[in-house]
């Protein structure tokens, strides 16, 4: 904007230290600079701590966006300074002198268990939270069972790494009263409410915006980041447009990453290859926590697969490090869970000599089960029918013989020996279509365990209870809106000043459809693309809807003012979800239009139809109607609109299975993905190339997540791979073309027959690719296996070396 | 220097970046910084017939120079370059940041090779990160480029080569 | 992302380059600016003058002088890696400069950059040092040749004094039936490398090799020769025993250190199956028969 003035951000060098001081004389002396803000100014004005939402149950994390008393990551914000000119703004940055007194830093879950060193000193101890998951006696039925596996599996922190680091704009308008506020967000309406709740000011003064972002993963979706606050902070103070934008470097540092999950897994299976228990130890490195913390529950929901498994014992502990907190990064906790499973069952596949798509089958019912829908999240007959699918291919036969061929050629000894060898690997799993939030309640296994009686132990319902006694001061969700009203300028209100997450309505979204008096039809949605083609998909729902050209539509989304209501994209929902609602706000509008032009001439309204555009009477159809724009103007109106908040009644399970040909050079441990395949069934595809375009990068996202990615520390807490060659995605030369085959079995729960997309790729691609390299390593040394993500040549090579 | 044919001129520092001058002091908002360090190639624009990073190369060493942007490929702003319409038909773009880079590399490496295999394509835009598509839609997209503009569908001298 | 304040300088010739390079210790040389403006940006350099010679003529060519090749300082690494002639009587060169980071940044990066930036695992100075190159540089005292083994002292420190400037690289002929090649390993394509080598092989009476030169980088603060390796291969006949054996002495010099993209195992590891391949492509180059592929 003309006249804007740039924000820069002081961060701290150390991972864990106290601050004694801040020093701004420096800065302050040069004519750029403009104003500042510390911590203290923050708590001063009453600005809430940062929030936590709070499914599942957590301790409170009382932390602020600018650290106040210690810092507790390396980058964790410490001040902020609003300079002139963009070139100098480092250079002010660097004038700020900060006082630090270091503290022991805790980078491992295994240091963070000792608990010498703790992370918030109001613990007594560094667990975040813990969960269980158990029915059936799983100890005692591994105990006899025919055949026993167990693995150490994990896969390391890593990031949403999207191509545009975040940003944001703001400018308070004075007059207004009014903060107009861009930023990179994959729910305006979801930084709206935290910014209303962390300035204590109703949501109506913000008019939140979001363009072209450049991709988000789910790090953009749910962290509450200092930077639009101060931003709001600054032109409130200056009345100057803010700017900020993140340097990667500082993306690195401060963006949400993921994963951080390991998982000490038993499944134990009966003489025909049946599950009968699976008993894990999951433990996950939350950083300092942050405000979506979730995903290590979903791992646990997640691990179990599409399969029924009667006895089962599954105990999760979270715990703080001195790392930047831990978020949603695409797939949120089901790539782990899917991981978990599906490595252990080609483990449990090569011990018991048999193909692995054969042991999948074997826990699969081919047939729907009396009782169940779709939307009953096993979807076990989808999966059956995949593999059958995959292994009718022609490219599966060729796979087979190709790995034959290369083994043979490797297994040759002498000069006609190659270091080359072939792996194959496949992985089956599934995704939900809204939101993330697996109820308790809806959880099959909970209804209809076979066999195992007891009842669930240690439900999250009793450790939410549990924290609640330890005298935690946290506050329900979406409670405290902050209805008070801005007093003074240097006040924001009395002080409630423990953040509590904005509570969205996963299940739901907000859509709108106006038609106007020349025919064009605008959607108005609270779904918020950024590469998800919903501008276009959205369009096509509306124009089969209202029959309207596709070239007559157009799609709005990402203005909280324009779009009064929504809940955002994330979660593999949008179509599910936003989809939905634009068909139901679509055929609302269909149905006032066609009662408005019933009562205007006559016509039965069952009987009106719209073709391309033009009213259309059914049964007489040589009758002339009037166009749509002389009906809107004969009842006086410029457009007419309808809306929908449509609520999905119960979750969507989309369904796939993958496929990975790989080669891994047995001399330097490097591999080279060859062929990928993926058989899938999403529901109804709106837009196939759309769909097969999720895949893809969702897939390739996996890959670097198997064989590359790695947010690393060192001992004193530094980050080691915060540039993006340190921090390996994959080139165009890593990444394998990958092909896709589709079923169709549309969704009955959404009006779209949709079940999500976006996230299914990365979910069940880890496994496939893992399993594949182990594959191939069985062949080089029996016994030689990595298990823990990223697999890279230094620890396949030392697999290869030493014994397991 | 001259940028998608048009004269321009500016005084800056010596240690404005070129990104930034075509950014800010241009208003060419279509050339992305999406790294510190060189690494993602979004800022890839031509520069004096070659394809070059922009945020590693000083405004002042642009002097004089003849500079090809994401802005200048569509014939006067309106009917779309070959590989636009390719990217477009071909899916070769989700969130669009990487885009501008890639399609400037895809030029330079067609413009050199008209016929590259996929290894070829892929090794093209080795300097390019895509954390969207996984580069499948941009193969694709690059290869019905080479098609489109091998078979003579671009009628002037400008598609088919990079001119100014 | 954004670097200190300096003055920019654009001379019209060398003797101005290098007086302005006299008037100020902090100076530094700027020409294809694809290893300065990344440090630069990072502030972990911060030069108060930076003098840009990427424009000064008669710096870029690849000119047949006889006895050796002379390559302009300023020549970048696509020119260098298009070269016939090149590719002909160097093939370790050809081999190192296509693979220098990606096309971009091969296409303003120049050989005396890289040269001088002296990055310890840079391709350039370990195919220079394999390849026994020497540098030419030019100084307010004249001209003066330093040979590869002189030439990189330390850790990004080469023996161009602060007021000189490299202004030629030499190649000098490989002896007849030579053949080289050069090799290197990343964990992941565009990725840092873990291990190069480049090797030289001249051999006499068949297979036996009368002379080699082992080039390792990312094996210590300068590119080193792997010299017993070297000195194990003189007279022997190259083949896949040999090579083994040779490869196996090739990490005796070698000093990598540990850090999050490889341990120092992994590194010596690399390095040995490196030596492996890329003396048994030489070989296949120079003629030897019944040499396995290599991967």
């Amino acid at each position: 904007m003309e006249g804007q003035a740039y924000m820069g951000i002081v961060r701290t060098p150390f991972a864990h230290a106290r601050i004694r001081g801040i020093d701004l004389s420096k800065a302050r002396a040069s004519p750029d600079f403009i104003a500042a803000l510390t911590g203290e100014d923050l708590v001063k004005q009453g600005v809430t701590t940062v929030p936590q939402n709070q499914w599942p149950p957590q301790k409170p994390a009382k932390r602020y966006h600018l650290a106040v008393g210690k810092v507790r990551f390396t980058g964790e914000p410490v001040a902020a300074i609003l300079v002139r000119r963009k070139n100098s703004l480092e250079d002010l940055v660097e004038l700020v002198e900060v006082d630090y007194d270091p503290l022991p830093v805790v980078t491992t879950i295994e240091e963070s268990k000792k608990g010498k060193t703790l992370i918030y000193e109001d613990w007594s101890d560094n667990l975040s939270q813990r969960n269980d998951v158990k029915w059936g006696s799983a100890e005692k039925v591994i105990a006899s069972a025919p055949y026993v596996i167990r693995a150490k599996e994990g896969i390391a922190r890593q990031g949403s790494t999207p191509m545009e680091p975040h940003s944001t704009l703001v400018q308070y308008k004075k007059k207004e009263d009014v903060y107009e506020v861009y930023a990179t967000v994959q729910s305006v309406h979801g930084l709206r409410g935290q910014l209303a709740s962390q300035l204590h000011l109703p949501e109506e003064r913000f008019h939140v915006k979001v363009m072209d972002m450049g991709g988000g993963f789910g790090s953009k979706g749910a962290q509450s980041y200092p930077e639009p606050l101060l931003a709001c902070l600054f032109s409130r103070m200056t009345g100057l447009p803010v700017k900020w934008t993140a340097t990667r470097t500082e993306e690195f540092l401060e963006a949400a990453s993921g994963r951080d999950e390991y998982c000490g897994i038993t499944l134990a299976c009966d003489m025909g290859g049946k599950i009968v228990a699976v008993k894990a130890e999951v433990e996950c490195d939350v950083g300092v926590t942050g405000t979506q913390n979730h995903m290590s529950q979903l791992s646990l929901w997640s691990m179990l697969g599409p399969y029924r498994i009667p006895n089962v014992d599954l105990r999760l502990a979270v715990y703080a490090t001195n790392k930047m907190p831990l978020g949603p990064v695409r797939g949120a906790g089901a790539p782990e869970g899917c991981y978990f499973i599906e490595r252990a069952m080609n483990i449990m596949a090569q011990k018991m000599g048999i193909d692995p798509l054969e042991l999948r089958k074997r826990n699969l019912s081919a047939e729907r089960r009396p009782g169940d829908t779709d939307r009953k999240p096993s979807g076990e007959e989808d999966h059956v029918r995949l593999i059958n699918d995959l292994i009718s291919q022609p490219r599966y036969e060729e796979l087979l013989k190709w790995r034959k061929d290369v083994n043979s050629r490797f297994k040759r000894r002498g000069p006609s020996h190659s270091n080359i060898v072939a792996g194959l690997g496949v992985s089956i799993g599934g995704r939900s279509g809204f939101g993330g939030d697996e109820d308790e309640e809806e959880h099959p296994e909970s209804d209809e365990s076979p066999g195992g009686g007891d009842s669930r132990e240690g439900s999250s319902q009793e450790k939410a209870e549990q924290w609640q006694q330890d005298g935690s001061q946290s506050e329900k969700g979406g409670e405290s809106k902050g209805e008070k009203e801005n007093d003074e300028a240097s006040s924001w209100g009395e002080s409630e000043n423990e953040g509590s997450g904005v509570e969205l309505d996963f299940e739901s979204e907000y859509g709108r459809v106006t038609l106007d008096r020349n025919g064009k039809v605008t959607v108005y949605t609270g779904s918020s693309p950024h590469g998800q083609g919903i501008e276009t998909t959205f369009a096509q729902l509306a124009s089969e809807e209202l029959k309207v050209p596709l070239d007559r539509v157009s799609v709005v989304w990402g203005d909280s003012v324009l779009v009064p209501a929504g809940v955002g994209t994330f979660g593999s929902r949008s179509a599910v979800t936003g989809g939905s609602a634009v068909v139901d706000a679509s055929r609302k509008l269909r149905a006032q239009l066609f009662a408005r032009v019933s009562e205007l001439t006559g016509t039965k309204a069952e009987a009106l139809s719209i073709s391309d555009g033009r009213l259309v009477n059914t049964s007489r159809p040589s009758a002339e109607l009037p166009t749509i724009a002389e009906i809107l103007e004969r009842l006086g109106l410029a457009e007419m609109s309808a809306e929908s908040t449509y609520k999905v009644s119960s979750m969507s399970y989309s369904s796939g299975v993958h496929l990975c040909a790989l080669t891994l050079d047995a001399e330097l441990g490097t591999v080279k993905i060859l062929r990928y395949v993926v058989v899938e069934d999403c529901g109804t595809m709106i837009n196939k190339k759309i769909v097969e375009g999720q895949l893809h990068g969702g897939v390739v996202h996996a890959v670097g997540g198997a064989l590359f990615e790695k947010l690393a520390y060192d001992e004193q807490g530094n980050l080691l791979t915060g540039t993006l060659v340190d921090y390996g995605i994959p080139t165009a030369l890593d990444s394998p073309d990958v092909e896709v085959f589709h079923e169709v079995t549309p969704s009955t729960g959404t009006l779209n027959g949709t079940k999500g997309v976006g996230e299914s790729g990365t979910i069940v691609g880890y496994a496939a690719v893992m399993n594949a390299l182990n594959d191939a390593l069985s062949l080089v040394r029996p016994g030689a296996r990595v298990d823990v993500a990223p697999a890279t040549p230094d620890s396949i090579l030392a697999a290869i070396n030493q014994p397991h | 220097m001259r940028v998608n044919r048009k004269q321009h001129s500016g005084a800056v520092e010596p240690r404005t970046l070129l990104v930034n001058f075509l950014r800010d002091d241009l208003g060419l908002t279509g050339t992305h910084v999406g790294c510190d360090t060189g690494h993602c190639g979004a800022c890839t624009i031509i520069m004096n017939g070659k394809a070059v990073k922009s945020c590693m190369i000083l405004a002042v060493q642009a002097r004089d120079a003849e500079i090809l942007t994401v802005e200048g490929l569509a014939e006067d702003g309106e009917k779309l370059h070959p590989i636009q319409e390719a990217f477009m038909q071909s899916h070769g773009l989700q969130c669009g940041f990487c885009t501008p880079g890639i399609l400037m590399s895809s030029l330079f490496l067609l413009q050199r090779n008209p016929h590259p295999t996929e290894e070829e394509i892929r090794r093209g835009i080795e300097g390019n990160l895509c954390r969207c598509t996984g580069y499948v839609g941009i193969v694709r997209s690059v290869r019905a480029a080479a098609e489109a503009l091998s078979k003579g569908k671009a009628t002037t001298k400008k598609e088919r080569e990079v001119e100014y | 992302m954004i670097p200190k304040k300096f003055d920019y300088h654009a001379p019209a010739s060398v003797d101005e380059a290098i007086r302005l390079l006299g008037e100020n210790e902090e100076a530094k040389i700027l020409a294809g600016g694809q290893s300065l403006l990344p440090i630069m940006k990072l502030r972990l350099a911060a030069p108060t003058a930076v003098v840009d010679i990427s424009r000064l003529p008669g710096l870029s060519y690849v000119r047949d002088m006889g006895a050796h090749l002379a390559v302009g300082a300023l020549t970048t690494h696509d020119t260098l890696g298009s070269d016939k002639s090149v590719k002909e009587r160097f093939s370790l060169i050809t081999d190192a400069v296509t693979r220098i980071g990606d096309q971009q940044v091969r296409n303003l990066g120049t050989i005396g950059g890289s040269a001088c930036h002296a990055d310890p695992a840079g391709d350039i100075p370990t195919a220079l040092l394999a390849a026994d190159a020497q540098f030419v540089i030019e100084g307010k005292r004249g001209k003066r040749v330093v040979p590869a083994r002189d030439f990189f002292v330390d850790l990004f420190t080469t023996a161009v004094s602060h007021d000189e400037m490299l202004i030629e690289v030499r190649l000098p002929y490989f002896p007849q039936r030579s053949a080289s090649a050069y090799m290197k390993h990343c964990v992941r394509e565009g990725g840092f490398a873990i291990a190069m080598v480049g090797v030289v092989a001249t051999l006499e009476d068949g297979n036996s090799c009368r002379d080699s030169r082992i080039g390792v980088g990312a094996a210590g603060p300068t590119p080193i020769r792997a010299v017993s390796a070297e000195r194990y291969l003189k007279g022997k006949t190259l083949d896949e025993t040999t090579i083994a054996e040779a490869a196996d002495r090739a990490v005796d010099e070698a000093d990598p250190p540990s850090d999050v993209h490889g341990s120092r195992e992994y590194r010596m590891e690399a390095i040995k199956v490196l030596t492996k391949r890329s003396l048994r492509l030489a070989s296949e180059r120079a003629g030897v028969l019944g040499m396995r592929v290599s991967e």
